[in-house]
């Protein structure tokens, strides 16, 4: 049990690391890769917290198909920022971020604590999801049965909509790249 | 004590990350990097929903044998697994259009590309005067 707190605070805080470094990297193949890490990080987090298929998404599909797209796109783009001064609408940025970030912390203050039985998220349709997968769907993995039958239509909306940025990105590529015409992105899953 | 603070130090991080991300998005000139930003926003989005599934001392929804089994919410997830495939389509179109404006531009920063529009805007009102 506190060894389970232990190690979430850990990763938890490696992530916040990497994304304060992604903050002032200036090569943009750096920055790709600790966008890569970061999700990869975010994937270890999600087993810790019990969701495995959605390890297994982020881990392959953010960690692996994003890092790829973004090496790909690197090939057309210059490959490093030019340098910023610091000026006054990065402490306008500062402050809005930290005065949200004051509020949600404040916020936070409201939310159940993380891993109680009794949360209201655990009160409603959980129960029904888990007892219906077990006797009226027969697939012992409940996040599948959820995904392909009680919300079978959302993944449909999902289909749709990678379908359509597939199209979108064959349009906008068409006459942009012509020297290859491997792009299957949006292809994935 | 203990309890207390990590009970909410998850959700802490998760607002930090979600800041950083949109510090990301509103101060950095670069196409790319906006384009980071918005995945880091997306992460820690994901992070925060996986952890209202959470249930201490539960396991992963997959069912076994043992009928007293205490299994983390499984919709979480659900839901989480569709953003993740539509934060690719995403990131996707937007390095697709990012790839566009380099072609039409030169550059993807985005003082660059407004100067450059300013200038084409004079060029025009010049010629329609004469």
């Amino acid at each position: 049990m506190i060894g389970e707190i232990i190690i979430n605070a850990f990763l938890v805080t490696l992530m916040l690391t990497i994304a304060i470094f992604i903050i002032n990297t200036r090569k943009v193949i750096s920055t790709i890769l600790l966008t890569g890490t970061y999700s990869l990080v975010a994937a270890l987090m999600f087993v810790s917290l019990d969701a495995v298929d959605v390890a297994f998404t982020e881990a392959s599909v953010g960690a692996g198909i994003s890092t790829i797209l973004f090496l790909a796109a690197l090939s057309y783009l210059p490959k490093e920022e030019k340098k910023e001064k610091f000026n006054v609408k990065h402490i306008y940025a500062i402050c809005t971020c930290t005065i949200v970030a004051g509020l949600l912390i404040w916020a936070s203050y409201d939310l159940p604590l993380v891993g109680q039985l009794e949360n209201p998220v655990h009160q409603n349709l959980a129960q029904d999801f888990i007892e219906g997968s077990r006797n009226h769907i027969g697939i012992p993995n409940v996040v599948t049965s959820i995904l392909a039958s009680y919300r079978g239509y959302d993944t449909f909306g999902e289909t749709v909509v990678i379908y359509t940025a597939g199209i979108a990105v064959l349009v906008l590529l068409y006459d942009g790249v012509s020297k290859t015409s491997k792009n299957n992105k949006g292809k994935n899953k | 004590m203990i309890d207390q603070i990590f009970g909410v130090w998850n959700y802490w991080i998760v607002f930090i990350l979600m800041m950083i991300g949109l510090y990301i998005v509103i101060s950095k000139k670069s196409l790319l990097k906006k384009i980071v930003g918005l995945a880091i926003f997306q992460t820690s989005v994901f992070l925060l929903y996986i952890t209202f599934g959470k249930i201490a001392g539960g396991t992963a929804p997959i069912l076994t044998d043992n009928v007293n089994e205490i299994y983390s919410n499984p919709l979480p997830h659900v839901l989480i697994l569709t953003a993740i495939v539509v934060g690719v389509a995403t990131t996707a179109l937007g390095l697709a259009l990012t790839i566009r404006i380099n072609k039409a531009y030169g550059t993807i920063n985005e003082d660059e590309i407004s100067a450059s529009d300013l200038v084409e805007y004079h060029k025009k009102y010049l010629e329609d005067k004469k």
